[in-house]
């Protein structure tokens, strides 16, 4: 559960882990107990996903022959 | 035109006077050299078109074939230099057309046609040729099934792009994904897109950015331009690169009409590179929408888990009720029914114990020493009690108790009586 919704967990992770809990939950076998279970869970990675998408700036780098990464600044004309 | 020694063969000056018949003799090579200088100083470069005949390709990449109509044929050679840049060899029996210049073969003494350029179908028939050449043989090896095509992550954290950092591809996809999803990393591998090696350069750049184990996706693509100048896309080391490449790859090649090869190995062709940036990230504001109704979908769908338990117990205990009713119904009806007996039975045998108690207080009553006393008799009894029944039990003088029927009086023996007083008595 720490895991979870850790996070170190990708966006791309959080947001499959939370078409699976939404499809969980709105299947009709699903306990009352898991259904809350799953709620908090995916209010979490919900919350934890917004976060994410809140960064504004995107971060653009160059892979060099040493494998090494700098910092790239291309001219957006 | 006397001054060229090579042409003074043709100069068309008369004979010699008769007089010492010894003709001039000209050695082959230098018949030869002036008819390859007469070629190549009157002829100038022209494309001829015609049939292609033996193609063949010499281990140093030189390229001889004839070129023919119905009815002739010309000797035609292409240089490594010039051969190496052609994308494809072109069939036996394909028109094409040949740019280049006439000269001679001194050695063999044919004429030939040196040829710059090998173009077939318009412009683009030995490229279409290479590149069905290709097609056909990935195709064998099952690089472009479908099913090889991977899924693109959704919202991928890293998106790799193998192109030139000068290009205008990279700053079109720059500008989508900052526009749509701004918290995405971007890793360019910078690399030559065009010229000759540039497919090798290019498969390259995407192993080792594939390597750095940084990106989910790769796009690997270029702005638009000429059949040439995208060939590069069309090669095979590129196009084993992108079926090997751990991640998915989505082709961006700067050119909606032409399919390259890299599109149809890719996992995604898109026809831009702008189109290819928009096809890997998410729309951040589409994405924020997404997940502010998954919190309503959560909510409803916990309001349904909890109406479902509700509705569950309910019907749950529906059920029990009516399960006890069916089980009680019969043994309530049993119980009516046992209860009325038992009222009954035990009513009748009250009244059986009432009839017996009489009849027992009847036999009681005629049992009692009263009745008897009342017939009569007295019983004599000493201070404690002990009835008295002997004679023996009575000496002279002593003093005992007389139980009458209606009381007790005191008494005292004056002795045995006569005989028959006593038994009387």
């Amino acid at each position: 559960m720490a895991e979870i919704s850790s996070s170190e967990l990708s966006l791309e992770a959080r947001l499959r882990r939370l078409e699976e809990i939404l499809a969980r939950m709105e299947s009709d076998q699903v306990p009352l107990e898991e259904a809350l279970n799953l709620f908090e869970e995916g209010v979490a990675h919900v919350r934890e996903a917004e976060r994410v998408l809140a960064a504004a700036e995107l971060r653009v780098e160059e892979l060099l022959a040493s494998g090494r990464t700098r910092p790239l600044d291309v001219d957006e004309s | 035109m006397s001054d060229d020694p090579n042409l003074e063969l043709f100069d068309g000056a008369p004979p010699p006077p008769p007089a010492p018949p010894r003709p001039k003799v000209w050695s082959v090579s230098q018949v030869n050299r002036a008819v390859r200088g007469l070629l190549e100083s009157s002829v100038e470069p022209l494309w001829v078109g015609g049939e292609v005949a033996g193609w063949t390709r010499s281990r140093a990449g030189h390229c001889y074939f004839g070129l023919k109509d119905d009815r002739a044929q010309i000797r035609c050679v292409i240089f490594s230099r010039e051969a190496s840049l052609l994308p494809a060899d072109p069939e036996e029996g394909m028109q094409v057309r040949v740019f280049g210049e006439l000269t001679l073969y001194e050695a063999k003494g044919e004429y030939q046609l040196v040829a710059r350029r090998v173009e077939a179908e318009g412009a683009e028939g030995l490229w279409r040729l290479a590149f069905e050449r290709l097609r056909a043989k990935l195709d064998a090896e099952g690089l472009l099934a479908p099913e090889k095509k991977r899924r693109l992550p959704k919202a991928p954290a890293c998106v790799g792009v193998v192109t030139s950092r000068d290009g205008a591809a990279i700053r079109d996809i720059l500008s989508v994904v900052a526009r749509r999803a701004p918290w995405t990393r971007v890793v360019l591998r910078n690399t030559r897109v065009q010229g000759e090696g540039a497919s090798l350069e290019i498969a390259r750049a995407l192993e080792d950015l594939a390597a750095s184990g940084m990106c989910e996706v790769i796009i690997v693509g270029r702005g638009g331009g000429s059949i040439e100048d995208l060939w590069a896309f069309n090669e095979e080391p590129l196009a084993r690169a992108i079926a090997a490449c751990p991640v998915p790859v989505i082709s961006a090649v700067g050119h909606e009409i032409d399919v390259t090869i890299a599109d149809l190995v890719a996992d995604l062709r898109a026809p831009t590179p702008s189109a290819a940036a928009e096809a890997v990230v998410p729309d951040g504001a589409v994405l924020l929408e997404t997940l502010r109704r998954a919190n309503a979908r959560f909510g409803r769908a916990l309001a349904g888990a909890v109406e479902r338990r509700r509705s569950a117990v309910d019907q749950r205990a529906r059920r029990l009720e009516r399960a006890v009713e069916r089980r009680f119904v019969p043994a309530r009806q049993a119980v009516d029914r046992a209860s009325g007996r038992l009222e009954r039975s035990a009513r009748s045998r009250v009244e059986r114990a009432r009839g017996a108690l009489s009849g027992l207080v009847g036999r009681l009553d005629a049992l009692s020493p009263l009745a008897t006393l009342g017939r009569g008799y007295a019983v004599a009894r000493d201070a404690d009690g002990h009835v008295l029944r002997s004679v023996a039990d009575l000496p002279t003088g002593m003093r005992f108790r007389l139980r009458l029927a209606d009381g007790t009086v005191a008494a005292e023996s004056l002795g045995p009586a006569a005989r028959e007083e006593t038994q009387r008595g």
